[in-house]
Formats: C-alpha cells, structure tokens, sequence
C-alpha cells in the first residue's frame, strides 16, 4: 500500500513539474538574462525635494566615470545643464534611460545643454554598467561617498539609499528650470525633456 | 503566463481529478464535474482509481504544451491594435486605406509581416539599426518579396515620438509604430529588445511562424530563412 502511495504521490509531484516547467518556458525573464536585477515595483517617490524651481542650484564636485571631477560650476555661463539622477546601475528602466539620451546629443547642443548622469554607484560599477550601453557623450558622476550626498542636497535620495528617478533643467545662471521628480517605474518621455530644453533657450 | 484553452480546462480539472481519488476524497470536498468531461472515463475512474492520476499527470503535460510560445505570440499579435505613425509614406507602403488612426496587423496588405520590436533606448537595437534597412532593401529588390512581404518596427515602451525620432535619427525606411504604454510588449512574454518575429497571414488570423531573439547576422540568409518558414510559395524567387 505504501509503494502504491509513493508512486501516487510521485505522480503528482511529476504532473505539476511538468505542468511549471511549460509556463516558465514561455514567461521566462528576459532581464535577468542581460544581467539587469528585477527590483519589482516599488514607491514611485521616497523623498522630499530640497530645492524649488528659481532656487539657485547646489553646487557639488563628483568624481566622473572618466576619473576627473566634475563640478556643477564648471558650466555657470557657458551651458545649460541637465541632471538626470537614476536610482540605481543594473536596474530595469535605468539601464535603457541613458541609452536613449546618447542618441539624442544633437539635440542636446541645439539647445547648448549639457547633461550630466548621476547615480550612487561607485565607478567600478558604473565603468561596467555604461560600456554595455556603449560609448556615452556626457559625463557620468559617481555620488556613492559620502553615499548620496548630492542627491540628498537635492531632495531625491530615497529611504534605501538609491536616487529618484530625476530631472533637474539648470540655465546658464545656474537657476533650477525644471523639475521632474518621476514615477521610479517609468522613464520620462523624451519629448518632454526636448520641449523643456526648447524652453531655456527662450 | 497567458493560460491556452487546455489551461483553463486544466485548472478546473485538477482538483475534481485529485477529489476523485480515495486517498485524497477522505480529506477534501468532491469538486462538481468539469463541463464536457466524459462519462465513461468517470465511471472508469470510479473502478480505477489509478487512472486518475494518469489522466491528471496527461492532462498536466497537454495543457504545459497547449499554450505554445508561438501560440501566445500569433493571438497576441492578431489582438494587437497600433497607431499609424505620422508618416505620409506608411499607409501607402502598408496598403491601408486610410492615412491615420488605428490598426491591427491583419489590415496590412501582405502575406508575410516581419515585425522588429525594438526600443529607441535600446542600445542593440540602435547599433542595428542600419541592418534593419538592409533587410528593407533586400525585400524591396526580390519580385516575390516586394509584392508578399512587409517590414514593420513596434517601437515598445516608446511614445509616438520617440519612435519618430529613432526613425529619424537612423534614416528608417520603414514604418516604426509606437507601444508607448507597453501593452505589444507586456502580451509578449519572454520578449526582449530586439526581436524578430515572421507572421503569416491565414485568412484573418495571424500566425507566427518564425521568432528570433536579437540581430541577424546576415540579412539574405534571414530574409531567406523567413521566406521557407513561411511555406509561401514563393516558386524559389525572392
């Protein structure tokens, strides 16, 4: 009666095998085979904004990924700036927000804007993060030590210590423009960022 | 995972198979009879008890398979609805009537669709974009080709105007929609940037008879290989 049981059981357990195998063969993640980290959905804003638009923005000097610093007043005068905050590398929207920038660098100059990408990672992981993306036009600034200090000057540095998803338009006055603290699950719409540029040329 | 008619058959299934059963009817409630279940294999059952568990472990393996990949793809494809891009050369290529609003797949006027998904912010799909026009200008040049098969782009994730502006920026040359809220690709499962699809045209319905997941190397040979798959017959011209 007990090998009659077990054959019972081990049927069982074989049907639903067979039956889990077959629906992971078609919803298998895709992302996690790119090496991107699936962090689910999460609260589409975890912070508190510390500047309003017309504020001077904060200065701050980070490291950029090519190893000279960067600073915020380098540019007073000379170019428009935007700061595009992403929360983390290796992250599902963030990985193809940048990307679609670097194609857009015409656009960019067209109205004299530099951007500026800005993440807690440290370099190390930012260096293997942005050569999948290929070669980036505009500096990439490490914010991990002290961890998020930029970010929290801002107001976009989330309870778990990864950034907003953030965009902050700066004029050649180094006055804020625009903001755009967005949904961490979605990616802004190129258009918008385009039609805001358009906007500090006026 | 989008569950076939098996699977939905199955669900209902199991737990009146598993109810069947002496060794689990005396711990749980009899599950009232799926519709359209046989009779006799009831009453076999019943004398049999065994055979439950064959018919659940057969039941299990047809519904892991019912609902194939390419069955998803072709239902979620026919079901697709798209906007036309702001393109003047589109529905004329396409051989749609009208010069705006909403279509699905099956108003194209060709035997055979290609579909890239693809995303601007997708750094592959932007290194290959030049090879995508190759296989446009590869479909153009063949007789057989040029009057049965159509090249499209669905730009997933992306708004109408950056689809436009990938468009633009990599001299497109043919018509790149926009799935700005994802719903292409979120009926798409396993599907990641870029992507090929072939799609036969049976009629009303769409079906998908070729998948490839990333860039082709080689445009002739894939071109080719989409062609045979499809069975059209194509008299071996191209």
């Amino acid at each position: 009666m007990n090998t009659s049981k077990n054959i019972v059981l081990c049927s069982v357990v074989a049907s639903i095998c067979i039956f889990l195998c077959g629906a992971a063969d078609v919803s298998s993640s895709d992302a996690l085979k790119e090496g991107i980290y699936q962090v689910g959905k999460l609260k589409p804003v975890d912070s508190t904004l510390k500047v309003k638009l017309g504020d001077r923005a904060p200065d701050f000097t980070l490291m950029s990924l090519s190893g000279k610093p960067v600073s915020l007043r380098d540019y007073r005068g000379k170019k428009n700036v935007m700061l595009s905050f992403v929360p983390a590398a290796w992250t599902p929207v963030c990985s193809d927000q940048w990307p679609g920038y670097n194609i857009a660098q015409e656009e960019f100059d067209r109205f004299d804007t530099i951007l500026l990408g800005i993440t807690v990672d440290n370099i190390p992981t930012l260096y293997s993060w942005t050569k999948s993306m290929g070669t980036l036009w505009f500096p990439v600034l490490s914010d991990f030590w002290p961890h998020g200090q930029v970010a929290k000057k801002y107001g976009v540095l989330r309870s778990n210590g990864t950034a907003e998803r953030a965009i902050f338009l700066i004029d050649k006055k180094g006055k804020i423009r625009y903001i755009d603290v967005h949904d961490i699950n979605k990616r802004p719409p190129l258009e918008t960022i385009l039609n805001e540029l358009e906007k500090l040329g006026r | 995972m989008q569950k076939g008619t098996a699977g939905a058959i199955q669900t209902s299934a199991v737990p009146f198979l598993l109810s069947l059963h002496p060794l689990f009817s005396r711990h749980q409630p009899r599950y009232p009879l799926p519709p359209g279940f046989p009779r006799v294999i009831l009453e076999a059952m019943k004398k049999l008890p065994c055979l439950t568990f064959v018919i659940l472990f057969c039941a299990c393996y047809v519904s892991a398979g019912a609902a194939s990949p390419e069955q998803v793809y072709s239902k979620a494809i026919t079901q697709a609805r798209l906007q036309l891009p702001d393109d003047k050369a589109a529905a004329g290529y396409l051989g749609i009537g009208r010069k705006s609003g909403t279509i699905m797949l099956g108003d194209i006027d060709a035997d055979i669709i290609i579909v890239e998904i693809f995303s601007m912010y997708c750094p592959y799909c932007q290194r290959h974009a030049p090879a995508t026009n190759k296989l446009f200008d590869a479909i153009q040049s063949g007789t057989f080709t040029r009057e049965k098969v159509k090249l499209i782009g669905i730009g997933v994730g992306n708004s109408a105007h950056e689809a436009a502006f990938f468009k633009k920026k990599y001299g497109i040359r043919f018509p790149l929609f926009a799935d700005a809220n994802s719903a292409v690709l979120n009926s798409l499962p396993g599907v990641r940037t870029p992507y090929y699809f072939g799609i036969r045209k049976d009629g009303k319905s769409l079906n998908v008879f070729f998948q490839q997941q990333g860039a082709f190397d080689d445009v002739q040979t894939f071109l080719k290989t989409i062609v045979e798959k499809s069975g059209a017959p194509s008299g071996g011209k191209r």
